[in-house]
């Protein structure tokens, strides 16, 4: 049965609120427990990659990204649809523009 | 903001990513300014190499307080790269230029700050920055005095300009 890529990406990568300072990321291979400033550094990180120039030189370079999640426990690998569809979960959560910047 | 984020932080995530820019600023503005007070120690510029010195400081202090506002209100503060500084400068008239120069820059920075923290209704940011506003009037207003003693004095030995520039 053919996979629709697109929706994959949709279904992956949630952000959900466990408790008051617990969040979990889903990713379609594992579970990562978060704190609010593992968060915030989740955030930090994930906006610093999706700038215009840093995109621009994934794709030109090894077109995909490595990410450290969680105060280093986790390691996650993004290639740019799965890289954009997180921005755009963490832009939901914090409520803010999930526009990439120059 | 939503619920969630709002029990976490009392500042808006895009506030606070400016003001993490902000920090960058400063601490670029103060290493600016210890360039600029080892060019006037190197040439025995006494009055501007201790009025640099202090500058380097103070822009420290203020690059702190915003440091410690954006942990404070559940924020993450991020220490900033600092590269790119200046140490090659032709006159001494020319750094006092630069260093107004800088500080338009960083109020008009502050200023963008404000307007976006007035647009995301972030008053704890709003009330902060008022500090910085009248500390950025008084800082253009220092630099522009400084200058105006250069061009009040024009031709004179520049040891005498020197020793004319505010210590305290």
């Amino acid at each position: 049965m053919p996979v629709n890529k697109e929706i994959d990406i949709n279904q992956s990568y949630q952000i959900k609120h466990l408790t008051f300072c617990k969040y979990v990321l889903h990713t379609p291979n594992k579970t990562i427990d978060l704190s609010f400033p593992q968060m915030l550094e989740l955030r930090r990180k994930i906006n610093e990659l999706t700038t215009y120039s840093s995109l621009n030189r994934i794709v030109n370079n090894e077109n995909f990204a490595l990410l450290f999640v969680a105060d280093k426990q986790h390691l996650i690998f993004l290639e740019i649809p799965q890289l954009l569809k997180l921005k755009e979960e963490i832009s939901a959560f914090f409520h803010t523009s999930a526009a990439v910047c120059a | 903001m939503n619920t969630i984020v709002r029990k976490q932080m009392s500042i808006h995530p895009e506030v606070m990513d400016l003001l993490n820019n902000q920090i960058g600023m400063e601490m670029k503005a103060s290493a600016s300014y210890l360039a600029m007070a080892s060019w006037c120690d190197q040439r025995e510029l006494l009055h501007s190499k201790a009025f640099f010195y202090r500058q380097a400081e103070e822009e420290r202090e203020h690059a702190m307080k915003i440091f410690e506002f954006i942990n404070d209100n559940g924020g993450a503060a991020i220490s900033p790269n600092v590269t790119n500084v200046n140490n090659d400068f032709e006159s001494l008239r020319g750094i006092y230029e630069t260093g107004l120069e800088q500080e338009i820059k960083v109020t008009e920075s502050i200023f963008k700050i404000f307007k976006t923290a007035r647009k995301v209704d972030d008053f704890t940011t709003e009330i902060f920055l008022q500090w910085f506003i009248t500390e950025q009037s008084e800082e253009e207003d220092t630099f522009r005095s400084i200058i105006d003693i250069f061009d009040l004095m024009e031709g004179m030995p520049l040891k005498m300009i020197d020793e004319r520039i505010p210590t305290e």
